[in-house]
């Protein structure tokens, strides 16, 4: 479903990604682990476009993205990837001008050209899917952390993506809160959705990973599965994370 | 005169016929084609009502209606073109653009006759010799004109004039330096700043001096008057044949004493203003050619009707008077504001979306706009507009001049306002967005605008409220708004303090409610988006 290859990116002197491999197939959970600053959240902002990259290529379905996006036909397929993926942010990013439904009807109505009604009607079910079914009317600030976050995976399912993002979905919130998320993304695996969860949380990825994907300075330092990499992590790296996320 | 065609040799009845007809025509004007009219069949004649009485000030029983010996000879100098004279509002010192611009045709209000002015415009003869009377306090040391020196020690006296005037010249040329001159715009300001002791005298044309005697009680005349000189009408540089015209007209006024008459009824008649009639029948004036009139004898001037300056209002009355023309003007400071804000925030949103979001050719020419309106007046883009662009044909009638000069000023504003407001909606918000599938100009129309939108409304309004007083400099283009019409009146009745109560009331009725209505819906907007 998706496929990164060789994937090089820089600020400036500072190197972001060092030839970044990584693939998660169709019906699969991908989980992204590593320490602040090894590049993970960088990769999953590629991978939707909101990060250009210098070398390498990103492949979601049969589109390509490459380096040079900047020209039509490029934006042209940046849109097409943009439409296949959603993407949840670490602080939800919900549109506070608008309620909870105007934010999940907003891009099917405006991207896709449903009716209001189709969108609404889809909306709902979402919502009774994410348990949210009584806060149609609500506007943001009216929610808490783990409502709004629900609300966000409900926005981005609107497009029916074949995939989905998630930039440490649950890091912004409290452990109550944080359960209330993870049990909705544990569903979302059960129902066969293809998800990248970048991710702090051991509980999530046991829960619902296929596979672990290790990052450390930049670059992919361990894969595999997710019990053989839980069980006998073979990088320092993986090792240290492990110890250190045991003691919280 | 029509110029008649010519005919093959006329037999002899036609030409009796053709005589009788003309002779029957001459008292009759035929109306004569003049060159570039602003309108036809009207002679529009520029004054401002500002300068006040007995020139061209509002009438007492209707305030929208002007008054004064300037618009009764107005009026005689039409008909005698067989045109209808119209007035025309304008600021006092601009009427030489105005003029210019062919926003009028004539200028009749006061204008003195100076060899500078003769370079851009055409002079009639004069319709009126005036002197500068000096004018001091009752019970003050200024007893006689060297009363104005005093030892430096003392300080310099302080002399009041009307800026850009005649008198301002006469005592820049004999006591500049000695004195500290202080200007302005109606006459009437400087003879209430004697009383009020802030000014030692003020130097006044006589007219206006003699009209407003009787308002002042406690200043008096001081010796003679002086610097004797001549108010001309003006026309467009090259307009002869109108001046030839004009000049005849006041030739004939002057002749008959219908002028003496006139200037009787409003007290301003002296002797000197019989030179009127030795210019008249040698029918010269600085180089004009002569009328086709001969010599008359002066005739004896009928007695006509008093115009004095009635008595002064007070309180309630002024009220009940200019009540209404007050609020007549207040609803063209409405109609300003309202015509031209939301046009400054529309253009203002583009400007500030072009400069951030658009593409990068437009930011420069985007930054020096707005840079160019932020720094310099708007004043001086309403004179650009009104005065400046008829020069290369295009001509912006004075309430659209005033439309786009403020929207295109407060547009450069409002684009900052929206500038900041945009880059406070947070980066996640266009991330969200575009994440979703928008493309950028669809993720800011229905995402980013929005939220900016209701950041701003608080220093939007505010500029609202700075416009609606702002539209104020509108009278440079001829506009009378609620503060014009505050000075006219208040220079012709000199009910200031109760004038300035109504005038600020009226302000306040209109921006205050503005102020609410913003509080209410930033309040509303808040509990949605906080």
């Amino acid at each position: 479903m998706i496929e990164v290859r060789g994937l090089y990116k820089r600020h400036g002197t500072l190197e972001v990604l060092r030839d970044v491999s990584f693939s998660v197939e169709r019906g699969k959970v991908a989980a992204v682990i590593g320490p602040s600053g090894s590049g993970k959240s960088t990769l999953l902002r590629c991978i939707n476009g909101l990060e250009r990259f210098e070398r390498g290529e990103v492949r979601v379905g049969e589109l390509v993205l490459v380096p040079d996006a900047s020209s039509r036909a490029g934006a042209a397929v940046l849109a097409a990837v943009r439409k296949k993926v959603g993407f949840v942010f670490q602080q939800f990013n919900l549109f506070p001008h608008l309620d909870v439904l105007g934010n999940i009807i907003e891009a099917p109505v405006h991207v896709l050209g449903k009716s209001r009604k189709e969108a609404e009607a889809d909306a709902e079910q979402l919502l009774a899917r994410v348990d949210l079914s009584a806060k149609t009317r609500a506007f943001p600030h009216q929610l808490s952390g783990g409502q709004q976050q629900r609300v966000a995976i409900a926005r981005a399912l609107a497009m029916h993506p074949d995939v989905l993002l998630f930039d440490e979905p649950t890091s912004a919130l409290d452990p109550l809160m944080a359960s209330e998320v993870m049990s909705v993304i544990s569903s979302l695996a059960k129902a066969g959705q293809t998800m990248v969860v970048v991710t702090h949380q051991l509980g999530l990825v046991r829960a619902v990973a296929d596979t672990v994907h290790v990052f450390a300075e930049a670059t992919r330092v361990e894969h595999g599965p997710t019990e053989s990499v839980f069980a006998e992590p073979q990088h320092e790296t993986t090792r240290a994370f492990l110890r250190k996320l045991a003691e919280w | 005169m029509v110029a008649h065609p010519r005919r093959p040799t006329p037999p002899l009845a036609a030409l009796v016929v053709a005589s009788f007809v003309l002779l029957l025509a001459r008292p009759v004007r035929a109306a004569v084609r003049f060159e570039g009219l602003l309108r036809p069949n009207e002679l529009v004649w520029c004054g401002d009502q500002e300068g006040g009485g007995p020139y061209v000030y509002p009438a007492d029983d209707d305030p929208n209606r002007v008054i004064g010996f300037e618009v009764d000879l107005a009026d005689r100098i039409g008909g005698a073109l067989g045109l209808k004279a119209s007035f025309s509002q304008g600021q006092w010192d601009k009427m030489p653009e105005l003029l210019r611009t062919r926003k009028c045709d004539i200028v009749l209000n006061g204008y003195e006759w100076m060899p500078s002015r003769l370079e851009s415009m055409e002079a009639s003869i004069p319709y009126y010799i005036y002197g500068l009377q000096l004018l001091a306090r009752s019970d003050g040391d200024v007893k006689r004109w060297v009363d104005l020196e005093r030892p430096a020690s003392a300080g310099p006296r302080k002399i009041g004039v009307l800026v850009g005037s005649a008198a301002e010249q006469y005592l820049t040329q004999h006591l500049g330096g000695r004195v500290e001159i202080v200007s302005y715009d109606g006459s009437t300001d400087a003879m209430r700043e004697v009383e009020t002791r802030k000014l030692d005298a003020t130097l006044q044309d006589t007219p206006a001096a003699i009209f407003y005697r009787s308002r002042f009680a406690a200043l008096s005349f001081v010796g003679q008057p002086v610097g004797r000189g001549y108010y001309v009408v003006y026309a467009r540089k090259g307009a002869t044949q109108l001046v030839r015209a004009v000049n005849e007209g006041l030739a004939d006024l002057i002749r008959s004493g219908k002028i003496e008459t006139l200037y009787r009824s409003y007290g301003i008649w002296d002797d000197s203003q019989r030179e009127l009639v030795t210019l008249a029948d040698a029918g010269r004036f600085y180089g004009y050619p002569p009328t086709s009139l001969a010599p008359q004898d002066p005739a004896t001037p009928a007695a006509g009707p008093s115009i004095a300056l009635s008595a002064k209002k007070h309180g309630f009355d002024v009220v009940l008077a200019y009540g209404l023309v007050l609020l007549q003007s207040a609803g063209l400071t409405v109609v300003l504001s309202c015509l031209s804000f939301p046009i400054a925030v529309t253009l203002g949103l583009l400007v500030a979306l072009g400069r951030l979001y658009g593409p990068r050719f437009l930011k420069v020419p985007l930054g020096v706009y707005v840079e160019f309106l932020r720094g310099t007046p708007v004043m001086l883009q309403l004179y650009f507009i009104f005065f400046f662009l008829p020069e290369v044909g295009i001509n912006v009638p004075a309430f659209w001049t005033a439309i786009v000069g403020l929207s295109v000023n407060y547009s450069a504003y409002e684009s900052e306002i929206y500038r900041a407001g945009l880059l406070a909606v947070p980066r996640g918000q266009m991330e969200a967005a575009l994440a979703l599938g928008m493309s950028r100009p669809l993720a800011l129309r229905r995402i980013i605008v929005p939220q900016a939108v209701r950041i701003v409304i608080p220093p939007v309004v505010n500029d609202f409220i700075a416009l609606f007083k702002d539209t104020s400099v509108c009278s440079v283009v001829t506009l009378v708004e609620l503060t014009k019409r505050f000075s006219v009146l208040s220079q012709s009745t000199q009910a200031t303090a109760e004038l300035m109560i109504m005038t600020g009331v009226l302000y306040l009725a209109m921006s205050y409610p503005l102020s609410v209505m913003a509080r209410r819906l930033e309040l509303g907007l808040a509990r949605v988006s906080a």
